[in-house]
């Protein structure tokens, strides 16, 4: 089992509630939230959680992404993901 | 007595075959139609990219208060104003910054079928003979009698067992995604409309 990161695409419509909800169940799940947009979130998590993580009712969607270093803003997006990582950590206290 | 061979011929090797490879490529669809469902996700999600901050480092002396120098002026010092310059931002999908899905493929399968045939045979016969002879006389008579046994027993144990044990056993390993399922990305100069960059992730 090792971490990989995803993309947890929403049920329908965005809300926020919704998207709070996922990012909560992530959590619970002992995963990380990398990045919030209105499609959905790109988090961490273990491979072996999919299953749990699609469970949710306000997921359609779960798949595994990868950064390509010829993206446009591939170095932007790994500091933000970094970021996200490493003030959820803070908060856990590990 | 079992033949051993014909056991083993009567092991569906071709359709145990045929079904994985068939689970196989089935599973294999299912995974490509996520992924494919996860390029268009990917492509209709957009994002605010800010392209640019410019940072401008301008003079600024001030004068100290108070302050006098050696002619008996304002002290000066030097300061600095950074001058910000946001550049606009603009709507960047997920693919186009560099967000990739992941593609698997099963690179591996293994069958492995395992038989184990025991056959044993045990025969044992036993054989007994006696015979006795009884004989008298008297004063008028006289007697005899011989009387003779034979007992014959035989005896066949036979066992047979076939166990047999199946596993199946594949490998599901990222690769990058088809040239066929990413999408291009035309980049087109409008200040020279002549350079068109062509790019795939």
């Amino acid at each position: 089992m090792a971490f990989q990161m995803y993309m947890v695409a929403f049920n329908g419509g965005f809300s926020q509630d919704a998207s709070r909800s996922v990012q909560h169940h992530i959590r619970k799940l002992n995963g990380f939230t990398l990045m919030v947009m209105k499609t959905g979130i790109i988090a961490a998590f273990d491979d072996g959680l999919v299953l749990a993580v699609q469970a949710h009712p306000s997921v359609k969607l779960v798949g595994g992404v990868t950064l390509s270093p010829h993206g446009y803003a591939a170095d932007r997006l790994q500091r933000i993901f970094a970021e996200n990582l490493s003030k959820q950590l803070e908060v856990r206290g590990e | 007595m079992p033949n051993v061979g014909a056991e083993l011929a009567s092991v569906p090797f071709g359709k145990m075959i045929y079904d994985m490879a068939s689970a196989i490529a089935r599973s294999q669809i299912a995974l490509d139609k996520a992924s494919i469902e996860l390029v268009k996700v990917l492509a209709n999600t957009t994002f605010d990219y800010v392209p640019d901050v410019v940072e401008t480092l301008m003079p600024n002396p001030r004068p100290v208060k108070g302050v006098m120098d050696s002619q008996g002026n304002q002290l000066m010092v030097t300061g600095v104003l950074v001058q910000t310059d946001v550049g606009t931002a603009f709507p960047l999908t997920l693919l186009q910054a560099g967000v990739n899905p992941t593609f698997y493929a099963f690179t591996n399968s293994t069958i492995e079928v395992k038989m184990s045939i025991s056959s044993t045979q045990e025969s044992s016969n036993t054989f007994s003979a006696g015979v006795s002879v009884t004989a008298s006389a008297d004063f008028l008579f006289a007697s005899g009698s011989v009387s003779s046994h034979v007992n014959f027993s035989a005896s066949n144990k036979y066992s047979y067992s076939v166990t047999g044990s199946s596993s199946m056993s594949t490998t599901l390993a990222p690769v990058p995604p088809p040239k066929n399922m990413m999408p291009r990305f035309f980049l087109v100069n409008a200040i020279d409309p002549a350079k068109v960059t062509v790019s795939q992730s």
